[in-house]
């Protein structure tokens, strides 16, 4: 079974990311803000995942208006449990 | 020196990124008791980023850190910040190893030490005597917990740990802060009432609601600061430490007493104007 972890909340002005093992990275944004501000948080997802240097994963942010430095800090959170669970 | 000592869970952006806004003199954004066991490694990533990226200006900022295992975790977090510590369950060996903890993470942190255990106020002396402490909290709901006593209205159970926890600070010329009020409004006024009259400098806040209250009754009042303001110029006209005003006596005391209240109100950025 894939690896899988969450950060993160669907409360307002926060965000729910989930992290699944996968063949290639790929970014899912579902935003209830404007189409244009989904642009920016895939942008700033793939930022912040190349910084971190974790490949072969698929992110799904469930944003709901969150701030940059909550997905920042969500994803970095959420990476941190995804390399604790790594089995391999 | 602060009033108002407004908690915010520092797992939850909403709150985070409007702390500045609630008029709290000071922030303790609160990786203890708001934040569940699971979500401690998330709340210490947000916080670390709101702080970097927004840090509020113009206000004290604290972080209540853990006391257990996540001590150490919570302190690295935080030590590149400008920000200082609330230490739970605080007793005089806790206390004791931060120094060591410090010394190791090359960070010194100022210290407000929660008192919430019965023993920790027969040690309270050494607490507060601590070169890192800047001040004492009284914590009733853990304590009560302990002591079998109620918070109510009357504020019985409290009268000692209240006395107690301020009499240490003021011995060690430390802040002493009370304890919050548990409900957002019912009883609220009541309980600053009598925070403000054993003397206290400051009060925590649970729920932003209750910091202008905080903040209006822990601030000297405009009739004080008029007779203060009208004391003090008597003296430095008579130049003597005795005298009557409005038919009262004046002495030493009253003299110092109406100084220190100036001095409060300066720091509250208050104006002392002429007219009352």
């Amino acid at each position: 079974m894939a690896r899988s972890v969450v950060s993160g909340s669907l409360e307002s002005s926060d965000c729910l990311i989930t992290l699944t093992e996968a063949g290639e990275t790929s970014v899912q944004v579902d935003t209830i803000v404007h189409e244009a501000f989904q642009r920016h948080l895939e942008s700033l997802i793939r930022e912040t995942l190349k910084q971190s240097g974790v490949k072969n994963i698929k992110v799904h942010c469930q944003d709901q208006g969150a701030l940059d430095y909550t997905i920042k800090a969500r994803l970095e959170a959420a990476l941190a449990r995804y390399e604790e669970n790594d089995d391999g | 020196m602060a009033r108002s000592y407004l908690f915010i869970p520092a797992n939850v952006p909403r709150m985070l990124q409007n702390a500045d806004v609630f008029e709290a003199d000071a922030l303790i954004f609160d990786l203890e008791d708001a934040v569940s066991s699971h979500e401690k490694d998330e709340a210490r990533a947000l916080l670390a980023r709101f702080l970097d990226e927004h840090r509020p200006e113009g206000v004290e900022l604290y972080v209540r850190v853990n006391s257990d295992d996540d001590l150490e975790k919570d302190l690295r977090t935080i030590a590149p910040y400008d920000v200082n510590i609330v230490l739970p369950k605080a007793r005089s060996a806790a206390i004791g190893n931060l120094t060591t903890l410090f010394k190791r993470l090359k960070r010194r942190f100022r210290v407000l030490a929660l008192i919430e255990t019965p023993k920790a106020f027969f040690e309270l002396d050494v607490i507060a005597e601590d070169k890192m402490v800047d001040g004492l909290i009284l914590g009733a709901v853990d304590l009560l917990n302990e002591t079998g006593g109620t918070f109510s209205e009357d504020g019985d159970a409290l009268l000692f740990p209240r006395n107690k926890l301020h009499y240490a600070a003021r011995a060690a010329d430390i802040r002493s802060i009370d304890t919050p009020w548990p409900r957002v409004k019912e009883g609220l006024e009541h309980d600053i009432k009598r925070t403000a009259a054993l003397g206290f400098d400051g009060k925590c806040a649970i729920h932003p609601n209750q910091v202008p209250s905080i903040n209006e009754a822990m601030s000297p009042s405009p009739d004080a600061l008029y007779k203060a303001l009208r004391i003090i110029k008597k003296y430095e006209s008579e130049q003597t430490t005795r005298f009557s005003l409005d038919g009262e006596m004046v002495d030493k005391p009253v003299i110092e007493k109406a100084r220190k209240l100036l001095d409060k109100a300066k720091r509250y950025g208050m104006e002392v104007g002429e007219d009352g």
